[in-house]
């Protein structure tokens, strides 16, 4: 049982992986955009912030927000498959539905955490980022990628339309992190905000960046799982969607 | 061996299938048909898996398909009615998908792919883009995928809808060739002579269940077809013998009779004096079949 599990998810990973790679468009927008804000926008952060504290704020700006950008790539691959009616077909062969969902997550996954390394290893070679615990890093940025790839399949899931997609992602991604504390930090915006923060996936996402970089294991691990609780909802939609008939492509 | 029985779908008020049974035999290619709403695609759509029926039982090659539907669907071959596949990837990147969810490895997945493209004659088209083939191309692609790993039940789902003669020819002797390799098939279609060409028997689904099985000369022959005569001379239409002209109506120019022997009609015609400048005898088909049935039901109703 267990071999034909890893056969099939094998066979999809590898099919998924090709599909990115055969329209290279949106990954190369997603890791060149981030690269771009994070070269033109450094010298605005470290005036804002003296010193080291600017960089950090730049490099997580861009993480966080360009990652958010990127569930489009999670939840595209979903929708397309909606649109082209392959998600049935799959569905109709002896794949389990968690091997079609593994089998699209983990190539998005690899390119998200690319996405983020890239960001890292530009901050730490170029700006001089500092990393106080790499191990606490490497867990947040897993806890966050989950997090983007449940929240990106749930919406391939949910939505009809790549213009509807389209429009949840764009307003979805700026209002989480600009929520979160992302572009501009928290205490430099109004009261009420602050207050709502903590209902964005971002405002954690910021938080546990900045404790690992920190080098505070206490909060890192605080807001990492609370990342997994986002990640867990948004997968728990997802599965269901994908489990039951509401994801048909007969909805479309 | 697939057996569907009363299988039961509603949504809402309405029931989508209605005590729905269907026994395939190895080696039988089952022709599904029926007017649009009869239930073939939710058929299809319930022995796949993809909805899950309200009652009734569904067993594929012995196997539970209700309490073990991924054991069941290993044994399936599926061609939907609507195009599936993946249009950025290439054919072959499309076969070696189906055929790796279909249980084939390695060195029998290339050689699977080989075969079933050489005999859908897709070998040139390998290396291209599915989203740059022709219908035909389409039409015979998402065929294969149902194709490879040899199923043990074969569902085609109009398979050949609007495909040209080439691609229709090339379908069917592969589905035949399936069929008399032990396959049981279920072929849902509009088109009886595909069917007669396949040899296949014929099932009639009506409001959610199959109204008639056999073969199709035992559902077809028995019925009316129809005598069509035209006249130079349009006057001459009142002439046609009284005892037919109860089943005779006028079309345009042309006088249609409803006749299970045509020549004894023609005969009766000829002898009132009434010469035809053209004679046209229609064979019953399925819409004659689909009538036929319903006055049936509406008479024991």
């Amino acid at each position: 049982m267990l071999p034909e599990t890893l056969h099939r998810t094998g066979a999809l990973m590898r099919h998924n992986t090709m599909l990115m790679l055969r329209e290279p468009g949106p990954l190369a927008s997603r890791i060149i955009l981030p690269l771009a804000f994070l070269i033109l926008l450094h010298p605005l952060y470290e005036r804002a912030e003296a010193g080291s504290r600017g960089v950090t704020q730049a490099v997580i700006a861009a993480l966080v927000t360009f990652s958010l950008m990127a569930m489009s790539i999670a939840g595209s691959s979903i929708l397309t498959e909606r649109i082209w009616h392959t998600w049935e077909r799959i569905r109709v062969t002896a794949a389990h539905p968690a091997e079609q969902l593994v089998g699209k997550a983990v190539p998005v996954m690899a390119v998200l955490l690319f996405q983020q390394a890239l960001l890292l290893g530009f901050g730490v070679g170029a700006l001089g980022l500092k990393i106080q615990a790499m191990p606490l890093l490497a867990l947040v940025l897993f806890a966050w990628t989950l997090t983007i790839i449940g929240m990106g399949a749930a919406l391939g899931l949910l939505v009809r339309s790549l213009s509807a997609m389209s429009a949840c992602y764009d307003i979805g991604s700026m209002i989480m992190s600009s929520l979160g504390g992302a572009l501009v930090p928290l205490a430099a915006m109004p009261l009420w905000v602050r207050h709502i923060a903590p209902a964005s996936p971002g405002y954690w996402a910021v938080s546990a960046l900045e404790s690992a970089l920190s080098g505070d294991a206490g909060r890192t691990w605080a807001a990492s799982a609370a990342l997994a609780g986002f990640a867990a909802a948004a997968c728990l939609v997802a599965w269901l969607r994908a489990g039951q008939s509401w994801g048909r492509s007969a909805g479309l | 061996m697939l057996r569907a029985e009363g299988l039961v779908k509603r949504y809402g008020d309405c029931r989508a299938l209605d005590g729905f049974d269907l026994v395939v035999q190895p080696g039988e290619i089952a022709g599904l048909v029926g007017h649009n709403g009869a239930g073939k695609t939710t058929f299809v759509e319930v022995v796949t898996g993809l909805v899950k029926p309200d009652a009734g039982s569904i067993r594929i090659a012995g196997v539970d398909a209700r309490r073990d539907p991924r054991a069941a669907r290993k044994l399936l071959g599926v061609a939907p009615q609507e195009q599936a596949l993946y249009n950025t990837a290439t054919v072959r990147d499309n076969f070696r998908l189906f055929g790796s969810l279909a249980g084939l490895r390695a060195g029998g997945l290339q050689a699977a792919i080989g075969a079933v493209a050489e005999e859908l004659r897709l070998t040139d088209v390998l290396g291209q883009r599915v989203g740059l083939l022709s219908g035909g191309q389409r039409r015979r692609t998402q065929a294969a995928t149902a194709m490879l790993g040899q199923p043990a039940v074969l569902l085609l789902d109009e398979p050949t809808a609007g495909a040209d003669p080439e691609t229709r020819a090339a379908l069917l002797a592969a589905v035949r060739r399936r069929a008399d390799a032990g396959a049981a098939v279920v072929y849902t279609t509009h088109y009886l002579p595909e069917l007669a060409d396949l040899g296949a028997t014929l099932a009639v689904a009506r409001c959610g269940r199959v109204i008639a099985r056999g073969s199709q000369d035992s559902l077809i022959s028995g019925l009316p077809g129809e005598l069509r005569l035209r006249f130079e001379d349009r006057d001459l239409a009142p002439s046609i013998p009284a005892a037919l002209a109860g089943r005779s109506t006028t079309v345009e120019d042309e006088i249609r009779i409803t006749t299970a022997n045509p020549p004894a009609d023609l005969a009766a015609v000829l002898a009132a004096g009434c010469t035809p400048t053209s004679v046209d005898v229609r064979k019953p088909d399925l819409d004659d079949l689909y009538r036929a049935l319903a006055m049936e039901t509406a008479h024991a109703a």
